[in-house]
Protein backbone atom coordinates (compact mmCIF):
# COMPACT_ATOMS: atom_id res chain seq x y z
CA UNK A 1 0.00 0.00 0.00
CA UNK A 2 1.74 3.43 -1.12
CA UNK A 3 0.15 6.21 1.42
CA UNK A 4 1.09 10.06 0.63
CA UNK A 5 0.30 11.74 3.55
CA UNK A 6 -0.25 15.08 3.50
CA UNK A 7 -1.05 17.89 6.37
CA UNK A 8 -3.34 20.09 4.22
CA UNK A 9 -4.82 19.34 0.72
CA UNK A 10 -7.83 21.53 -0.87
CA UNK A 11 -9.33 18.61 -1.52
CA UNK A 12 -7.73 14.26 -2.01
CA UNK A 13 -10.20 13.35 -4.62
CA UNK A 14 -8.63 16.81 -6.23
CA UNK A 15 -5.63 16.08 -5.45
CA UNK A 16 -5.80 12.34 -7.11
CA UNK A 17 -7.40 13.59 -10.11
CA UNK A 18 -5.00 16.44 -10.99
CA UNK A 19 -2.05 14.34 -10.01
CA UNK A 20 -3.42 10.76 -11.09
CA UNK A 21 -0.77 8.67 -9.22
CA UNK A 22 -0.84 4.84 -9.79
CA UNK A 23 -3.63 2.29 -8.61
CA UNK A 24 -3.53 1.76 -4.97
CA UNK A 25 -1.61 4.74 -4.17
CA UNK A 26 -4.02 6.56 -1.53
CA UNK A 27 -3.78 10.37 -0.51
CA UNK A 28 -4.63 11.16 2.84
CA UNK A 29 -4.32 13.98 4.19
CA UNK A 30 -5.04 15.33 7.78
CA UNK A 31 -7.08 18.36 6.92
CA UNK A 32 -8.52 19.47 3.66
CA UNK A 33 -9.94 23.06 3.24
CA UNK A 34 -12.49 22.36 0.32
CA UNK A 35 -13.26 18.93 0.88
CA UNK A 36 -16.66 17.88 -1.17
CA UNK A 37 -19.00 15.18 -1.79
CA UNK A 38 -21.06 14.51 -4.05
CA UNK A 39 -22.47 17.58 -6.47
CA UNK A 40 -19.73 19.38 -5.03
CA UNK A 41 -21.50 19.43 -1.37
CA UNK A 42 -19.60 20.89 1.22
CA UNK A 43 -17.38 17.89 3.45
CA UNK A 44 -16.58 19.52 6.71
CA UNK A 45 -13.04 18.46 7.29
CA UNK A 46 -11.37 19.76 9.91
CA UNK A 47 -7.99 17.88 11.67
CA UNK A 48 -8.63 15.00 13.62
CA UNK A 49 -10.86 13.62 10.91
CA UNK A 50 -9.81 11.01 8.17
CA UNK A 51 -9.78 12.13 4.67
CA UNK A 52 -7.83 9.71 1.71
CA UNK A 53 -8.83 8.50 -1.93
CA UNK A 54 -7.79 5.51 -2.74
CA UNK A 55 -6.98 4.94 -6.51
CA UNK A 56 -8.52 2.41 -8.14
CA UNK A 57 -7.34 -0.03 -10.98
CA UNK A 58 -8.60 -0.37 -14.43
CA UNK A 59 -12.24 -2.14 -13.69
CA UNK A 60 -15.53 -2.22 -15.67
CA UNK A 61 -17.87 0.40 -14.29
CA UNK A 62 -20.28 -2.11 -13.04
CA UNK A 63 -17.41 -3.70 -10.46
CA UNK A 64 -17.07 0.15 -9.67
CA UNK A 65 -20.66 0.72 -9.05
CA UNK A 66 -20.34 -2.66 -6.81
CA UNK A 67 -17.46 -1.39 -5.12
CA UNK A 68 -18.78 2.00 -4.22
CA UNK A 69 -21.72 -0.08 -2.23
CA UNK A 70 -19.45 -2.16 -0.77
CA UNK A 71 -17.13 0.48 0.88
CA UNK A 72 -20.06 2.04 2.62
CA UNK A 73 -20.31 -1.85 3.89
CA UNK A 74 -16.55 -1.83 4.55
CA UNK A 75 -16.40 1.32 6.67
CA UNK A 76 -19.69 0.52 8.61
CA UNK A 77 -17.88 -2.82 8.90
CA UNK A 78 -14.78 -1.34 10.68
CA UNK A 79 -16.70 0.82 12.69
CA UNK A 80 -18.92 -2.02 14.25
CA UNK A 81 -15.88 -4.44 14.80
CA UNK A 82 -13.29 -2.24 16.13
CA UNK A 83 -15.21 0.46 18.08
CA UNK A 84 -18.64 -1.89 18.67
CA UNK A 85 -20.73 0.49 17.38
CA UNK A 86 -24.14 0.17 15.76
CA UNK A 87 -23.81 1.89 11.78
CA UNK A 88 -26.39 2.19 9.57
CA UNK A 89 -25.39 2.47 6.07
CA UNK A 90 -27.79 4.78 3.80
CA UNK A 91 -27.16 3.29 0.60
CA UNK A 92 -25.60 3.44 -1.26
CA UNK A 93 -22.97 5.35 0.25
CA UNK A 94 -23.35 7.33 3.74
CA UNK A 95 -22.21 5.98 6.75
CA UNK A 96 -24.69 6.93 10.24
CA UNK A 97 -24.38 6.29 13.76
CA UNK A 98 -27.12 7.02 16.20
CA UNK A 99 -28.61 8.73 13.10
CA UNK A 100 -26.13 10.74 11.91
CA UNK A 101 -23.84 10.99 9.47
CA UNK A 102 -20.34 9.65 10.71
CA UNK A 103 -18.92 9.00 6.78
CA UNK A 104 -18.96 9.45 3.34
CA UNK A 105 -17.82 8.27 -0.24
CA UNK A 106 -17.95 9.58 -3.52
CA UNK A 107 -16.70 7.70 -6.67
CA UNK A 108 -15.47 9.81 -9.42
CA UNK A 109 -14.67 8.27 -12.52
CA UNK A 110 -13.45 9.13 -16.22
CA UNK A 111 -15.07 7.53 -18.83
CA UNK A 112 -14.96 7.50 -22.62
CA UNK A 113 -15.08 4.03 -24.63
CA UNK A 114 -13.83 2.52 -21.40
CA UNK A 115 -13.27 3.56 -17.69
CA UNK A 116 -9.95 5.83 -17.99
CA UNK A 117 -9.58 7.01 -14.60
CA UNK A 118 -11.15 6.02 -11.33
CA UNK A 119 -10.97 7.60 -7.65
CA UNK A 120 -12.66 6.81 -3.96
CA UNK A 121 -12.92 9.33 -1.85
CA UNK A 122 -14.11 8.30 2.09
CA UNK A 123 -14.13 10.71 4.57
CA UNK A 124 -14.49 9.55 7.82
CA UNK A 125 -15.38 11.86 10.92
CA UNK A 126 -12.85 10.13 13.50
CA UNK A 127 -11.27 12.25 16.22
CA UNK A 128 -13.76 15.79 15.56
CA UNK A 129 -14.57 16.64 18.78
CA UNK A 130 -17.20 19.04 17.68
CA UNK A 131 -19.41 19.93 14.74
CA UNK A 132 -20.37 23.68 13.89
CA UNK A 133 -23.85 24.74 14.35
CA UNK A 134 -25.46 23.71 10.84
CA UNK A 135 -23.96 20.07 11.15
CA UNK A 136 -24.60 19.45 15.14
CA UNK A 137 -27.79 17.35 14.76
CA UNK A 138 -26.88 15.78 11.54
CA UNK A 139 -23.04 14.58 11.85
CA UNK A 140 -21.56 12.62 14.34
CA UNK A 141 -17.51 11.41 15.09
CA UNK A 142 -15.94 8.09 16.39
CA UNK A 143 -14.63 10.56 19.14
CA UNK A 144 -18.06 11.83 20.52
CA UNK A 145 -19.83 8.43 20.28
CA UNK A 146 -16.59 6.82 21.86
CA UNK A 147 -15.52 9.26 24.07
CA UNK A 148 -11.95 9.00 22.91
CA UNK A 149 -9.42 8.86 20.17
CA UNK A 150 -9.22 6.70 17.27
CA UNK A 151 -5.83 5.35 15.28
CA UNK A 152 -6.58 7.19 11.94
CA UNK A 153 -3.66 5.21 10.11
CA UNK A 154 -4.98 1.63 11.29
CA UNK A 155 -8.56 2.39 10.41
CA UNK A 156 -7.18 3.74 7.19
CA UNK A 157 -5.00 0.51 6.33
CA UNK A 158 -8.20 -1.60 7.86
CA UNK A 159 -10.50 0.03 4.98
CA UNK A 160 -8.18 -0.19 2.12
CA UNK A 161 -6.61 -3.86 2.62
CA UNK A 162 -10.67 -5.14 2.66
CA UNK A 163 -11.85 -3.29 -0.37
CA UNK A 164 -8.35 -4.54 -2.53
CA UNK A 165 -9.98 -8.38 -1.07
CA UNK A 166 -13.08 -7.44 -2.34
CA UNK A 167 -12.49 -6.03 -5.71
CA UNK A 168 -10.25 -9.15 -6.61
CA UNK A 169 -13.33 -11.39 -5.67
CA UNK A 170 -15.67 -8.95 -7.69
CA UNK A 171 -13.75 -8.60 -10.69
CA UNK A 172 -12.93 -12.14 -10.73
CA UNK B 1 -14.73 -6.96 -48.22
CA UNK B 2 -15.88 -8.48 -45.29
CA UNK B 3 -16.20 -7.21 -41.63
CA UNK B 4 -17.05 -8.16 -37.99
CA UNK B 5 -18.53 -5.25 -35.87
CA UNK B 6 -19.57 -5.20 -32.36
CA UNK B 7 -22.40 -3.46 -31.49
CA UNK B 8 -23.59 -3.27 -27.77
CA UNK B 9 -22.59 -7.03 -27.35
CA UNK B 10 -24.34 -8.04 -30.94
CA UNK B 11 -21.86 -8.89 -33.69
CA UNK B 12 -22.76 -7.90 -36.84
CA UNK B 13 -21.08 -9.31 -40.17
CA UNK B 14 -20.67 -6.63 -42.95
CA UNK B 15 -19.99 -7.22 -46.47
CA UNK B 16 -18.93 -4.34 -48.70
CA UNK B 17 -18.98 -4.98 -52.27
CA UNK B 18 -18.19 -2.83 -55.22
CA UNK B 19 -20.73 -3.61 -57.65
CA UNK B 20 -19.47 -0.99 -60.49
CA UNK B 21 -17.77 2.58 -60.44
CA UNK B 22 -20.72 3.59 -59.43
CA UNK B 23 -22.71 0.97 -57.05
CA UNK B 24 -21.84 -0.64 -53.71
CA UNK B 25 -23.52 -3.13 -52.16
CA UNK B 26 -23.23 -3.27 -48.78
CA UNK B 27 -24.98 -6.49 -46.73
CA UNK B 28 -25.55 -6.20 -42.86
CA UNK B 29 -26.56 -9.81 -41.72
CA UNK B 30 -29.12 -10.89 -43.99
CA UNK B 31 -30.21 -7.46 -44.98
CA UNK B 32 -28.74 -6.20 -48.91
CA UNK B 33 -28.16 -1.64 -49.05
CA UNK B 34 -27.16 -0.06 -52.59
CA UNK B 35 -25.75 2.81 -52.31
CA UNK B 36 -25.52 4.43 -55.96
CA UNK B 37 -23.29 7.03 -57.08
CA UNK B 38 -25.66 10.07 -58.80
CA UNK B 39 -23.32 11.58 -61.81
CA UNK B 40 -22.29 14.84 -61.75
CA UNK B 41 -22.30 14.95 -58.07
CA UNK B 42 -20.84 13.33 -55.36
CA UNK B 43 -23.95 12.64 -53.35
CA UNK B 44 -24.52 9.13 -52.50
CA UNK B 45 -28.14 7.80 -52.50
CA UNK B 46 -29.11 5.29 -50.96
CA UNK B 47 -31.38 2.44 -52.57
CA UNK B 48 -32.98 0.61 -50.31
CA UNK B 49 -33.59 -3.54 -51.02
CA UNK B 50 -35.70 -4.36 -47.57
CA UNK B 51 -35.56 -1.33 -45.65
CA UNK B 52 -33.40 1.50 -44.06
CA UNK B 53 -31.19 1.45 -41.42
CA UNK B 54 -32.28 3.84 -38.68
CA UNK B 55 -29.22 4.64 -37.82
CA UNK B 56 -26.41 6.95 -39.66
CA UNK B 57 -23.44 5.37 -38.94
CA UNK B 58 -21.09 7.91 -40.47
CA UNK B 59 -22.06 10.49 -37.45
CA UNK B 60 -20.27 10.72 -33.87
CA UNK B 61 -22.27 10.04 -31.05
CA UNK B 62 -21.31 10.61 -27.88
CA UNK B 63 -23.29 7.63 -25.98
CA UNK B 64 -23.82 7.13 -22.07
CA UNK B 65 -21.65 4.02 -21.02
CA UNK B 66 -24.08 3.65 -17.98
CA UNK B 67 -27.88 4.76 -17.00
CA UNK B 68 -27.30 7.81 -14.74
CA UNK B 69 -28.78 11.11 -14.62
CA UNK B 70 -27.29 14.53 -16.37
CA UNK B 71 -25.81 16.48 -13.57
CA UNK B 72 -23.34 18.79 -15.86
CA UNK B 73 -23.15 19.79 -19.49
CA UNK B 74 -19.07 21.00 -20.12
CA UNK B 75 -19.85 21.96 -23.79
CA UNK B 76 -22.64 24.17 -25.78
CA UNK B 77 -23.45 23.85 -29.38
CA UNK B 78 -20.81 24.62 -31.66
CA UNK B 79 -17.93 24.04 -29.71
CA UNK B 80 -15.21 22.45 -31.27
CA UNK B 81 -14.39 19.86 -29.04
CA UNK B 82 -11.23 17.69 -29.13
CA UNK B 83 -10.65 13.70 -28.29
CA UNK B 84 -10.01 13.71 -24.46
CA UNK B 85 -13.14 16.49 -23.66
CA UNK B 86 -14.77 16.63 -20.53
CA UNK B 87 -18.92 16.65 -22.10
CA UNK B 88 -20.51 15.71 -19.30
CA UNK B 89 -20.88 14.61 -15.70
CA UNK B 90 -23.49 11.72 -15.48
CA UNK B 91 -24.40 10.39 -11.92
CA UNK B 92 -25.63 6.86 -11.22
CA UNK B 93 -25.38 4.86 -8.24
CA UNK B 94 -24.16 8.14 -6.32
CA UNK B 95 -21.34 8.09 -8.28
CA UNK B 96 -19.92 10.65 -10.32
CA UNK B 97 -18.80 10.08 -13.93
CA UNK B 98 -16.74 12.51 -16.60
CA UNK B 99 -17.86 11.20 -20.04
CA UNK B 100 -15.12 12.05 -22.29
CA UNK B 101 -15.00 12.31 -26.02
CA UNK B 102 -13.17 9.56 -27.78
CA UNK B 103 -13.34 11.81 -31.33
CA UNK B 104 -12.52 15.18 -32.54
CA UNK B 105 -15.42 17.47 -33.96
CA UNK B 106 -18.19 20.11 -33.66
CA UNK B 107 -20.95 19.73 -31.11
CA UNK B 108 -23.87 19.60 -33.45
CA UNK B 109 -27.05 18.66 -31.22
CA UNK B 110 -26.58 17.93 -27.43
CA UNK B 111 -29.33 15.85 -27.06
CA UNK B 112 -29.99 15.99 -23.20
CA UNK B 113 -30.93 18.14 -20.35
CA UNK B 114 -29.55 18.37 -16.55
CA UNK B 115 -31.43 16.31 -14.25
CA UNK B 116 -32.44 14.01 -17.63
CA UNK B 117 -32.35 10.39 -16.73
CA UNK B 118 -30.95 8.14 -19.82
CA UNK B 119 -30.34 4.79 -20.49
CA UNK B 120 -27.63 3.15 -21.43
CA UNK B 121 -26.05 3.75 -24.64
CA UNK B 122 -28.44 6.49 -25.53
CA UNK B 123 -27.09 9.39 -27.11
CA UNK B 124 -25.98 11.87 -25.33
CA UNK B 125 -24.25 14.92 -28.21
CA UNK B 126 -23.46 14.48 -31.75
CA UNK B 127 -20.67 15.81 -33.37
CA UNK B 128 -20.40 16.68 -36.94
Amino acid sequence: MRIKKYTEVPSTNALAKKTKPRSWTVIWAEKQTSGYGRKKDYWFSPKGGLYFTIILPKSKIEDLQTLNILAAFITAKVIKESFKLEPFIKLPNDVYVNHRKIAGILTETVIGSDVKFSIMGIGLNTNIEKFPKELENTATSLKIELGRKVDNEKILKQIVTELKEQLKTISE
Amino acid sequence: MKLKLTIQGKEYEIEIEQIDREKTKIKIGDKEFLFEEKKGNKEKTLVPQTSLPKRNFSKKEIKAPIAGTISEIFIKKGDFIKKGTKVILLSAMKMENEIISESEGNVKEIMVKINQKVKEGETLIVLD
